[in-house]
């Protein structure tokens, strides 16, 4: 593909979707995609799918209709079998397998089980993210309470997982995830093991680091969250794009 | 990134606690698989040492016949010390070759007091410049005209020369055999080794298995990630490769010195230059071995 002609495919929205002008710079660029586990049948079928710098998006869709996949790709550790897939400016298909921790740097991921160390407190959990990536004792000291104070733990920074409350320990994923600004946020499923209750505090959360400039995708089949919530919608089905919607509901997706 | 040194020191030094069975297998076998290496080498110098030795005590010996003349003798003699690789040339008369005679056999004297005369032979004992050109000085012997007529015994000159014929290749074939059985030995411990440090960094990784992962959805490069299982399999391989070391000096300082005194003919001769050879060579051997299982175990075991 030539260079007028990715830019031209920047620029001309897609037809079956509404235009997405004016939306600033792309942090997501989905042209074809598609994604064969086995070899009959797609997990995602030929997806299209933008999402500008700044955008809070759900994805939602019952369990196998392609959500993960999704997600996954776009954390390169699932390559697609066709299409192309650009993530913060990377094209991923040409992304060297060196350079996705990189990538990932810029990508911040929580999970419906948390997957925080149980052997390390809450501090040490958002501390191991920036020693991972070589980041020195000041920056950890001065940034790990801060996004911890954040997310609203500042009373139990020195709890271990198994001393806090589930909505408690996505807070401690959810600071894992932020604590080093990354320009997108990734989210599997992030209440899927909450009540309702503690699931609207972190959707706020969530809604809340938005604000700050990250761009946010949310991964879910909690229908009354998304309903209240009043963000894009996009609506995936048997690996098939079904609906993208601004300010959706969850609809039903069958 | 002095950081990160702690981190990667801690990180192994936490693996090794973890599962020390495994790990003491690793070491166990590197340290013999290494002992054996170094044992290997310390005999090759030895056996090196001693070829030396028997070879430049190599000499010509040409048995005499009872009736030969001396002039003929005294001929050979003369020709021969003119020849340039002849150091020198020594007649031994019976007498003397009785002497020795007694003197070999002073363990069980009745040996010599049952000879009725003197059975012995003269003999022209010819020690040479260099052996390695021993043949020119053969052939002087064989060419000569004296040599038939002196020869002992007559019928057959060829039986009166002696001159170590095949000493030295035996010694060597011998020597390789035992070389060659040593080689695989040591290949084997070496494949042995692998397969444990591999298996006790599988371990090591399953063990860590939330932590990877964490660490690979975070960012952390993929060196930085490997860097702790290499650290724990070189780790494992030190000690062993340290440990081999150690107990060959204590051979070499406690066995050897007994050895020599029962084992007068050998010379033992392993100077420091050369145990500081060896332990580089086992330290170095250690290391690649550590690495290698460590590396093989995280291709198989570690999706980057």
């Amino acid at each position: 593909m030539s260079d007028l002609e990715s830019r031209l495919d920047q620029i001309v929205p897609e037809p079956q979707f509404s235009p997405r002008a004016n939306r600033g710079p792309l942090m997501i660029s989905m042209k074809n995609v598609s994604k064969r586990y086995v070899a009959n049948k797609a997990a995602l079928e030929n997806v299209n799918v933008e999402v500008a710098a700044g955008e809070f998006v759900f994805i939602v869709g019952h369990s196998g209709s392609g959500k993960s996949t999704f997600i996954r790709m776009l954390l390169r550790e699932v390559q697609p079998s066709s299409g192309q897939i650009i993530v913060a400016g990377h094209d991923l298909s040409r992304l060297k397998n060196s350079k996705v921790p990189y990538l990932r740097r810029n990508i911040g991921c929580v999970f419906q089980d948390f997957k925080l160390l149980p052997n390390k407190t809450a501090f040490e959990n958002v501390a191991f993210a920036l020693q991972v990536i070589g980041k020195s004792k000041h920056v950890i000291n001065t940034q790990v309470p801060e996004v911890l104070r954040l997310v609203g733990l500042e009373g139990k920074i020195h709890n271990y997982p198994h001393e806090l409350s589930g909505g408690e320990q996505q807070r401690v994923s959810v600071a894992r995830a932020f604590v080093n600004r990354p320009p997108l946020l990734l989210c599997d499923e992030p209440t899927g093991n909450l009540d309702p209750q503690t699931s609207l505090g972190i959707m706020k959360l969530l809604e809340r680091i938005n604000r700050t400039g990250t761009t946010t995708l949310i991964a879910t089949h909690d229908q009354e969250m998304v309903n209240y919530m009043r963000q894009r919608v996009i609506a995936l089905d048997e690996g098939q794009l079904v609906r993208d919607q601004d300010r959706g509901v969850y609809g039903n997706v069958d | 990134m002095s950081i990160n040194l702690g981190y990667f020191i801690s990180e192994a030094a936490i693996s090794f606690k973890r599962n020390w069975v495994m790990t003491f297998g690793g070491i166990a076998t590197i340290f013999l698989s290494l002992l054996l290496m170094g044992s290997a080498l310390l005999m090759n110098s030895l056996v090196n040492d001693m070829v030396g030795d028997i070879e430049s005590r190599i000499n010509i010996q040409v048995w005499i016949h009872d009736d030969a003349e001396y002039v003929d003798i005294e001929g050979l003699q003369v020709a021969l010390e003119g020849h340039e690789n002849v150091a020198t040339v020594h007649l031994v008369d019976k007498d003397e070759a009785l002497e020795r005679f007694t003197y070999m056999t002073q363990e069980s004297p009745q040996i010599v007091e049952q000879l009725q005369d003197n059975p012995l032979p003269r003999s022209l004992e010819i020690e040479l410049i260099d052996t390695q050109e021993i043949d020119g000085v053969l052939s002087l012997i064989r060419g000569s005209e004296e040599f038939p007529l002196i020869a002992d015994p007559p019928s057959d000159p060829e039986r009166a020369l002696a001159y170590g014929q095949g000493i030295v290749e035996t010694l060597l074939g011998a020597t390789q055999t035992a070389r060659y059985a040593g080689i695989a030995l040591v290949g084997i411990l070496a494949v042995v080794s692998l397969i444990f440090i591999n298996n006790t960094i599988r371990l090591a990784i399953y063990a860590r298995r939330n932590e990877l992962s964490i660490m690979r959805l975070v960012g952390a490069s993929n060196g930085f990630i490997r860097a702790p299982f290499i650290l724990e399999g070189i780790l494992q391989a030190l000690v062993g490769a340290i440990l081999a070391i150690l107990v060959l000096l204590a051979i070499k300082s406690f066995v050897f010195p007994g050895l020599q005194e029962t084992l007068a003919f050998i010379t033992f001769n392993f100077t420091n230059a050369l145990m500081t050879e060896i332990a580089l060579i086992l330290l170095a051997s250690g290391v690649v071995i550590g690495t290698l299982g460590a590396i093989i175990a995280m291709r198989r075991y570690l999706k980057i």
